[in-house]
């Protein structure tokens, strides 16, 4: 951290520089490293899902002689993972799925990290009633049940993937916006701010110049958690039948799998894979975050 | 809030051959004749009077209903959490003694992993393999069709129920167990570095002592505060795993009530959640100034 | 001399850090006559709390005695096995910590601590246990009452002689008090210290009091030890060596301190820090910091403790001009020059 804010006095680059100085990626930590190449695994597959799927994963699928290709075992009929009982194909869904989660993973953070910052900046620097609304809106956050919340809104809202990315973005910013708060509070007294403001410097420059570049590290962990959390929430509500029916998301097909007595009559090739990628890119979010939280908590590592 | 649901919420009520004139007539018996607005206020002035109004589906108070179904969520969540803290708190303080072994080395992103699992993935693992693979326990709900019980108290220390309560609560369990285990190794960790623990081992005392009644007991505050949380957490995750196994408490009844456009029974159901929430959140508070006598004895 | 209850010789600590080895005792020698207050002095990361620990054989896991011998009562307790260790812990060998605060478990009732290792480790059974709380409680000047309470529930000179009076419970012949009084102001300092020379006399107990105020030394201790930079550089009687030093570190020592006293008189410090232990400098390893050094102190090897009279040793290899040292360092600008 002291090496950061002495850098603050330096030359600046760019701010797309600066930023990408400041997120230096967790490359010492084995754990975040495989959890990057799993990400990666999973961002060339949603690129490159046009490539890979051997099907359109929502057509219904005849074979040769004109019979639904329905419930086919993996192999069986050239189907990688086989089909479901409407004859569509595993694999196509699986890899389709993964631009549902990516999207809805990458936005969700983008929005969390982005309102939550920007509230626990306002907070943190300007203090006073501004302050005291956030941080009750905050407490109110706080006191809402997440999952039953984003359910209710999906349910007067067009099903849609994005409700879930909406409910996320006005729930889980508490958490964000908190810790951002308490950084700001911390950093807000230090000399060089002091100095910034002698110098004539604006709030908002000190905010944006200062400020908001050493809280990067901070809203980018948080948004690496919610990426996960943003998938996770998807899955469950697309499970309980309140997604996107036109969207192929990992969730929609365990859904599927679910209401279609996949789980009785032994489909585990069905429901088991769309689990395990949901699991790859959400526990390779939380080991990224593991080398981020000992980047900026030397602490923990000991 | 719920009012904003696009379907007609009588929609499941009102039978298609019904005329227009009882249609209106049912609508007016609802209040819903009458603006937006005006049916809320009628909605807030009955809520804090204690009135949460009838269920459109059941034709029921929807208190009463609610009422009914919170044993049922309660029992499911507290069993599942204690089985999650007992197991995470000795595996938690466990790894903590052996750490840097190797057991500590593969728990750690074994235990990340069940953190990363969708829960009612994880339900339907457990039942395609121990209910309908294996046919060693039932695929749903609390009790088997036919079996009558004379009361509540019969039916929960039935073995029936149990038999029906093993593989929800075991999926929610295995799914909250990071939380506590996690928490326990990093309070663990701390707490051994302090003086008084040092203290003890030049005080002779035995590793059991040293470990357990000092290192643990104290690593043990946080996470017993956790619990609270953990529970009103739970509560809401619960909408999943009840659904999964046709479980009949609060969280699939949210969901069945949302699906049909039952809003009172929505509302109430989403009401009573909220309030779980936050009492726990309450009692956490509560929990630890009982437990830590530096607050409790100031 | 065969009353010595514990005689060190050549002991040698080190801790890992990263890959290499820091020692930070190396080569101490001294001992503890039976019934006395032995002072072990020196500026802090000297060693000197690593050798009190050492002692107990309960270190950090990164430490590692590499060699020397520990004579308790004709054992060596560096050799002992772990189960022989700690039979001799706390019946035995006691410890008082620096901070009582952090050293007693905030959570169990003094009552419940006391107890704790009067059944687990004096054998008491109960009822006797109840009488040996209140009877140490009245030995440290605390009223029994008070036993009830919890660790936060007392002040800083109060929970010192709660830490006493743990120390005492069983009886043992030997205290290693870890800076006791360090955290505390002066007036509540001598009277915990009188508590400590008081029992230790009445109870013939020997006490090693490891501390980094000289002053503290010079008020209880009957016998003194000052440690520079993980070697013992100068001990003998405390008032022979405080009245005529032969090591400069020591005499810089006692300038740099108040008397417990009085306080009264300028304070003069010794100019710069103790050495980097991973490579310390070669010869005496005060020599970068003493204003009385010369070229041969820096050449390669150990100085060797020297007596210099009835048991005074000395690590200084200009111990023959001691007395006209003494006199330059008693002057402020002698140690001024050296900033």
């Amino acid at each position: 951290m002291h090496s950061d804010i002495a850098g603050e006095t330096r030359a600046e680059p760019g701010f797309v520089g600066r930023f990408l100085a400041r997120i230096h990626l967790p490359l010492d930590d084995p754990f975040a490293v495989v959890g990057l190449i799993i990400y990666a695994i999973f961002i060339a597959m949603a690129i490159f899902a046009d490539q890979l799927a051997t099907h359109d994963p929502l057509e219904i699928l005849f074979t040769s002689d004109y019979q639904l290709a329905a419930d086919r075992r993996p192999g069986q009929d050239g189907f990688i993972l086989g089909t479901t009982s409407l004859g569509r194909d595993i694999y196509s869904q699986l890899i389709y799925g993964s631009r549902s989660a990516l999207l809805i993973g990458i936005t969700a953070a983008f929005m969390v990290a982005v309102i939550g910052t920007v509230v626990g900046l306002l907070a943190g620097y300007f203090r006073g009633w501004i302050d005291i609304v956030l941080m009750r809106a905050a407490d109110i956050a706080f006191g809402i049940p997440f999952l039953p919340f984003v359910i209710v809104l999906s349910a007067f809202l067009e099903p849609s993937i994005w409700n879930v990315v909406f409910a996320m973005a006005m729930i889980l910013w508490r958490d964000t916006g908190r810790v951002i708060r308490s950084q700001v509070l911390t950093l807000r007294t230090r000399a060089y701010i002091d100095a910034a403001r002698v110098a004539g410097s604006s709030d908002l420059k000190i905010v944006f110049r200062h400020i908001a570049p050493n809280i990067l590290p901070l809203s980018f962990l948080y948004g690496t958690i919610a990426i996960g959390w943003a998938i996770l929430t998807e899955a469950a509500i697309s499970f309980l039948g309140f997604g996107d029916p036109e969207t192929i998301s990992w969730g929609y097909m365990l859904q599927d799998a679910y209401a279609s007595q996949a789980l009785s009559t032994g489909g585990y090739y069905w429901f088991v894979p769309p689990g395990i990628c949901i699991v790859l890119v959400v526990v390779a979010g939380f080991f990224i975050s593991r080398g981020y939280e000992e980047i900026l908590f030397p602490k923990l590592k000991e | 809030m719920f009012r904003l649901m696009p379907t007609n919420p009588l929609a499941a009520y009102i039978d298609p051959t019904f005329t227009e004139e009882q249609q209106l007539a049912l609508m007016a018996k609802f209040g819903l004749d009458r603006p937006l607005w005006e049916q809320y206020f009628i909605y807030l002035k009955n809520l804090l009077q204690g009135e949460l109004g009838d269920s459109f589906f059941y034709r029921q108070p929807v208190g009463e209903r609610v009422l009914e179904l919170l044993p049922n969520t309660l029992i499911l969540t507290f069993s599942s959490l204690i089985i999650a803290y007992a197991f995470g708190i000795i595996v938690g303080a466990w790894l903590a003694w052996k750490r840097d072994s190797i057991a500590e080395r593969t728990a750690i992103p074994l235990v990340l992993t069940t953190r990363a699992m969708p829960e009612f993935w994880l339900g339907m693992l457990l039942l395609a393999v121990f209910s309908f693979s294996l046919g060693w326990f039932p695929a749903g709900g609390t009790r088997s069709p036919g079996s009558e019980y004379s009361g509540y108290f019969d039916l929960y220390t039935s073995r029936d129920f149990l038999v029906h309560l093993v593989l929800p609560a075991a999926t929610l369990a295995i799914y909250s167990q990071g939380l506590p285990l996690l928490l326990m190794r990093s309070n663990m960790l701390e707490v051994m570095n302090e003086d008084f623990v040092t203290m003890a081992r030049i005080k002779g005392l035995s590793n059991w002592t040293v470990v357990v009644r000092h290192a643990a007991r104290n690593a043990l505050l946080p996470v017993m505060t956790s619990f609270a949380i953990a529970v009103g957490y739970q509560i809401q995750g619960n909408v999943v795993v009840e659904t999964v196994f046709s479980w009949p408490g609060l969280g699939r009844e949210l969901v069945n009530a949302v699906s049909a456009s039952d809003y009172p029974l929505a509302q109430g159901a989403f009401l009573m959640i909220a309030v779980v929430v936050v009492l726990m959140n309450l009692l956490a508070d509560l929990l630890y100034n009982l437990l830590d006598p530096r607050v409790s004895h100031a | 001399m065969s009353n010595d209850i514990l005689r060190v010789t050549g002991l040698k600590i080190s801790y890992a850090v990263g890959d290499s080895k820091v020692r930070a005792v190396d080569d101490a020698t001294f001992s503890i006559p039976a019934g006395s207050i032995v002072g072990l002095v020196g500026e802090s990361g000297c060693g000197k709390t690593t050798v009190a620990r050492g002692l107990t054989r309960v270190m950090a896991k990164s430490a590692s005695i590499d060699g020397g011998e520990a004579l308790f009562d004709g054992h060596d307790l560096l050799g002992m096995s772990e189960p022989q260790i700690n039979q001799l812990r706390w019946r035995e060998i006691a410890f008082i910590p620096q901070s009582a605060m952090n050293s007693l478990d905030p959570v169990y009732r003094i009552e419940k601590q006391l107890n704790e290792v009067l059944l687990q480790r004096g054998g008491y059974n109960r009822r006797q246990a109840r009488q040996r709380t209140e009877e140490l409680f009245d030995m440290v000047g605390i009223d029994p009452q008070r036993l009830r309470d919890f660790p936060h529930q007392f002040s800083g000179g109060m929970r010192q002689r709660v830490a006493i009076a743990l120390a005492l419970a069983l009886n043992p012949k030997l205290i290693i008090a870890d800076e006791p009084v360090t955290a505390l102001d002066v007036i509540v300092q001598r009277q915990i210290l009188d508590t400590l020379k008081e029992l230790q006399e009445k109870l013939g107990i020997s006490v090693i009091l490891v501390t980094h105020d000289i002053s503290v030394v010079a008020y209880v201790c009957d016998r003194i030890v000052v440690m520079y930079a993980g070697r013992v550089v100068e001990s003998g009687d405390t008032e022979t060596v405080l009245t005529a030093p032969y090591h400069p570190y020591t005499m810089g020592l006692y300038n740099a301190f108040p008397d417990l006293q009085s306080s009264e008189g300028l304070l003069t410090p010794i100019e710069g820090h103790p050495p980097d232990l991973r490579s310390p400098p070669p010869g005496c390893r005060f020599a970068p910091r003493c204003p009385f050094a010369q070229g041969r102190c820096s050449e390669r090897g150990e100085v060797p403790l020297v007596d210099v009279g009835h048991g005074h040793m000395s690590a200084c290899l200009r111990y023959g001009e001691a007395a006209s040292l003494r006199t330059d360092a008693s002057k402020a600008e002698t140690w001024a020059a050296m900033a």
